[in-house]
């Protein structure tokens, strides 16, 4: 390559970037400041880019009902106890497809898993509201989220899962089995350490997706239990949307994410296996 | 066709704060045509060196040239150089002959003249018989010469193969390693081959770099490592069994000066002008060397050279590996190797007497590990 | 403490890899099993030690049958060619992994492991991690590993094959000097016939399905049972000349080749020839049986060719010569110091007493 034709294709690069840049930081920028304009300035034909005033109390203002908050602790019950779940059964399936494939269904069953996953979500909704309806917990609770998620979140786990038990080395487990561990403790002693970090992977997904899901959650729950996702959208006054409240309250529902994204992303990217086989 | 030259080569390594300086100020020369191997233990910077020449790392600091080009910036291929690697992935569902021919095929060299050059090269690496399998159906020794092909179809001015015998058999491996030289011969290639057997650079080289902690040791053919290893590090990785090593001082001596090995009564005899030498020096601490085969078992040829010493030791260990025996023996606490015919029957615990010529014996300052001539 | 028995072991994929088996291993046994990379070698250590399950035959350790026991019943102890060492937990938590699973008191497993680490001077590197730590250190944590253990049978998976020669030679001896390996029945296994040789009471020369010579060191070399045995033991590999026997006179030729390879066949070897109706063989040549004369010298007791170099490479410890002898390829040990040029006419000694002949076909040794 010639030295012209390099520095051509760097410029071009650095354009796509700043461009790439510019799409990603935008809405992030937009919301920041919205959340801290007056309703009016929100509402003006010809936007302002800067607020002229910044009203702090805005983030005040979206808990001065107390079930705003309670919202916030809902939507983590379920993204908690959804990612408990997915995790749990994404581990245990995984494995099973991963170390018995045979056993377990082939890598047939193992796709059929994952292309649960390719369902358009509205094709379950109806047939789902139906069924957990005559549930003795309703629909308008944590439990019926939190199982209507392993919808989607389930076949994920298992199928990353299942790619990290494979790329986990067999023979570790063996060398468990003849120091003396039972099958199931050489799995928590040897195994489950290893794929740790791509767990904490698969458990970060899960949790985001159950976080900032608004379909079903809007459909489903509403009353007794209330996700955040549900709450933006009843920031108006009369017919007026109140966009600096809406973005105020979710720029705090942004905060745990990227808290546990800031907290975890140390073990993400740890390798899976530190030097097991000879180099 | 090219030569290459590497001159004050550095590579250093940065991530999180410490560096790692991979290879140090390394010159380097290898001849057009010339068939060269980078030898040494794992992490000594033999790989990193070959990555640079080949293209896949940058410089740190230095030049590397081709001929007399300067190809620091080059992608490498406008470097032109193939590289073979262990395991060179083929192809499974392709055939060997497509396989071979694909490489062409992509750069649309048209089809007669495809299948004449992988045939010439199916000659040439004599595996015509087998261009109509599939790999999978190939053994170790086939694929490895395919994968050989896959890179020499190419025509490139250097060829580097890295480590590729190392999963060979034992017993098949001299073989390929002849086949491969005959290869470089009829081909007049450079070659350069990294590995760290020293059998695999021995055989098959016209010269031996030996690599250890990032810098270049020596580069010499067989000879001149064997007989003038410039340090311990290199009497000890050239040769098999290890070279035998005492840290020793010299001592006065009645009429001569000789070396004792310390806190031991063991005594080393050398040449009278080495021993004048090393007691003008001034030195005080040595390290002696001495190759298991050349200490001798009494009653044995003991080689063309009478001037010598001689050593009794109590035999630990008899290892009979068929061609030969191996002592693993113990004089006043040093524990030191003889290698001895295969009928050498000592067992554990026999006392034996070994002989030695005084110009086997080598001498290196305990300090600086430099051969002490 | 006790003997490793196996009788009629089969075990088979598509094709089968062992095939009726038997074999015992005495107590205080160092057996090595050698033969070519993907033979079943690690295959039959996978079946001692119940990773894979056999399609017949009985494996029993003393009176105790172990046939159907999982892994983790069996009194054995393995060390993985790739170690197999857990690679989030430090050296000192993979020896002590065999003691913790058993779940001994911290004071007690302390003690073991410290005790083993000293035995194999990795003390020092008890707190690294395996990432951290080189391939003999490796080794001797895996080692380590399955020496805490104690089991009754140790089965050591191609253990140094893959470290430098240098190391090699070290832990070779490491291995002779572990009285732990000499008391208990330990199966050891290798592609590389040096090792073998060097470290078995008894070694087996595995081929397709199963052992086909078992014996002491001198007996599997000097006395292969057949040409595949010959030619698995030996660097480099033992000369195999196609070749014709032929009555000249009294005695008995061998001819091979275009242009007049040939020798007479010594008495002894010419008396059991003479048993069976043989026309065609294999003959056997070790390469240190093919001495290089120098000018002038002569060798008694040797049968004398004249060659051309082929080829001449000298090596750490001997230099190997190929040359041309009347059509046939001869490869011969010489000595390092030796230099040869290419077509360099040679005189070749061969010692004729100690050549080896095979069956054409099957490969036997017709000698035994």
């Amino acid at each position: 390559m010639s030295e012209q034709s390099a520095r051509l294709v760097r410029t071009l690069l650095l354009i796509f970037l700043g461009l790439w840049l510019i799409l990603t930081l935008f809405p992030l920028y937009w919301q920041f400041i919205t959340a801290f304009k007056s309703a009016a300035e929100t509402n003006r034909t010809i936007p302002t880019f800067w607020p002229e005033v910044w009203h702090f109390e805005n983030l005040a203002a979206v808990f001065a009902e107390r079930t705003n908050f309670d919202a916030l602790v809902d939507s983590f019950i379920i993204a908690t106890g959804n990612t408990v779940a997915s995790l749990v059964l994404g581990t245990l399936a995984g494995y099973a497809f991963a170390r018995f494939p045979r056993q377990a269904g082939g890598e047939n069953l193992a796709f059929w898993i994952l292309s649960n996953r390719m369902f358009p979500p509205v094709a379950v909704l109806v047939p789902m509201f139906f069924l957990f309806d005559a549930m003795p917990w309703g629909t308008d609770s944590h439990l019926s989220l939190i199982i209507l998620y392993l919808v989607f979140n389930m076949p994920l786990a298992t199928w990353l899962m299942m790619v990290f038990f494979r790329d986990a080395p067999r023979e570790l487990e063996e060398a468990a089995y003849l120091d003396g561990y039972t099958p199931l403790r050489a799995f928590i002693k040897v195994t489950l350490p290893l794929v740790l970090p791509g767990m904490i992977s698969v458990a970060m997904l899960c949790w985001i997706f159950a976080w900032n899901e608004y379909l079903f959650a809007n459909l489903f729950v509403g009353t007794k239990v209330r996700t955040f996702t549900i709450v933006i959208p009843t920031f108006t006054h009369g017919s007026q949307t109140l966009w600096n409240l809406q973005m105020a309250f979710s720029m705090i529902a942004m905060l745990p994410p990227v808290a546990l994204f800031i907290l975890l992303r140390r073990y993400m990217v740890r390798g899976l296996s530190l030097g097991v086989v000879k180099g | 066709m090219a030569s290459i030259r590497l001159a004050q080569v550095n590579k250093i390594y940065r991530s999180r704060g410490h560096a790692v300086h991979a290879v140090k100020d390394l010159d380097l020369t290898v001849e057009d045509g010339e068939f060269v191997a980078i030898l040494g233990p794992s992490g000594c910077g033999k790989t990193s060196t070959l990555r640079m020449i080949v293209g896949l790392e940058e410089i740190t600091s230095g030049d590397i040239f081709f001929d007399d080009r300067r190809v620091n910036d080059l992608d490498p291929q406008a470097r032109n150089v193939a590289m073979a690697f262990e395991t060179y992935a083929l192809y499974p569902s392709f055939t060997i002959e497509e396989n071979l021919s694909f490489p062409l095929e992509v750069r649309g060299v048209p089809a007669a003249e495809r299948r004449k050059k992988v045939h010439d090269l199916a000659a040439l690496l004599r595996i015509e018989d087998i261009l109509g399998q599939k790999p999978a159906a190939l053994s170790g020794g086939q694929q490895q010469r395919v994968s050989l092909g896959r890179a020499l179809i190419r025509d490139p001015a250097v060829f580097i193969l890295d480590e590729v015998m190392s999963h060979i058999d034992a017993h098949l491996k001299l073989q390929m390693l002849f086949e491969l030289k005959r290869i470089h011969q009829e081909l007049g290639k450079t070659m350069i081959y990294v590995t760290h057997d020293q059998v695999e650079a021995l055989a098959l080289a016209d010269r031996v770099a030996v690599m250890s902690h990032a810098a270049l040791q020596q580069v010499g053919t067989r000879n001149e490592l064997y007989h003038e290893p410039v340090n311990v590090f290199v009497a000890d990785f050239i040769g098999e069994p290890p070279t035998n090593f005492f840290p020793a001082e010299l001592d006065a001596g009645d009429d001569q000066p000789f070396l004792r090995a310390k806190n031991a009564a063991l005594t080393f005899a050398v040449p009278v002008e080495r021993a004048r030498r090393l007691a003008a020096g001034g030195r005080r601490d040595y390290v002696v060397g001495l190759r298991p085969q050349n200490l001798h078992l009494d009653g044995a040829e003991s080689g063309a050279a009478p001037a010598g010493g001689m050593l009794t030791a109590e035999v630990a260990i008899n290892e009979y590996v068929g061609e030969r025996t191996i002592l693993t023996l113990v004089a006043d606490g040093h524990r030191f190797r003889a290698q001895a015919h295969a009928e050498t029957s000592f067992g554990r615990g026999e006392r034996v007497c070994l002989r030695y010529a005084s110009s086997d014996v080598m001498v290196f300052d305990a300090e600086t590990e430099a051969l002490i001539a | 403490m006790a003997r490793l028995r196996i009788e009629g072991l089969c075990k088979g994929w598509d094709f089968p890899v062992i095939d009726n088996l038997d074999l015992t291993v005495e107590e205080g046994e160092f057996f090595v099993v050698v033969g070519p990379s993907g033979i079943g070698k690690t295959t039959l250590l996978r079946l001692i030690a119940g990773l894979e399950s056999a399609d017949a035959g009985r494996i029993a350790i003393g009176d105790h049958d172990i046939t159907n026991l999982p892994p983790y019943k069996r009194p054995v102890a393995m060390t993985f060619e790739s170690y197999a060492l857990y690679p989030h937990l430090s050296v000192f938590e993979n020896i002590a992994s065999p003691l913790r699973a058993r779940r001994l008191d911290a004071a007690a497993i302390r003690a073991t492991v410290t005790e083993v680490a000293k035995l194999l001077r990795i003390e020092a590197l008890l707190d690294r991690r395996p990432g951290e730590i080189s391939g003999g250190q490796k080794q001797r944590t895996a080692l380590g590993r399955t020496l805490v253990a104690k089991p009754q049978v140790f089965l050591l998976d191609e253990p140094i094959s893959h470290l430098d020669a240098k190391i090699r030679h070290d832990l070779r001896l490491q291995f002779h000097a572990l009285e732990e390996l000499r008391r208990v029945a330990t199966l050891y296994v290798t592609h590389d016939y040096v090792e073998a040789l060097s470290l078995g009471d008894r070694i087996g020369v595995m081929g397709r399905g199963g052992l086909v010579q078992i014996g002491s060191a001198r007996d599997v070399f000097l006395r292969p049972r057949s040409l595949f045995v010959a030619e698995h033991l030996g660097q480099p590999a033992i000369n195999a000349v196609a070749a014709r026997l032929t009555g000249e006179g009294t005695a008995l030729h061998v001819r091979a080749g275009n242009s007049g390879f040939g020798f007479p066949v010594v008495a002894a070897h010419a008396a059991a020839l003479a048993r069976g109706d043989i026309q065609r063989v294999t003959v056997g040549i070790r390469p240190q049986h093919v001495k290089v004369l120098r000018n002038g010298e002569d060798a008694p007791g040797h049968h004398v060719i004249d060659g051309r170099v082929e080829i001449y490479e000298a090596l750490g410890a001997n230099g190997v010569l190929v040359a041309d002898a009347g059509g046939v390829n001869l490869t011969a040990l010489t000595s390092p110091e030796r230099d040869f040029t290419h077509r360099q006419p040679v005189r070749l000694a061969l010692q004729t007493d100690a050549v080896f002949y095979f069956h054409a076909e099957s490969g036997d040794n017709l000698l035994l």
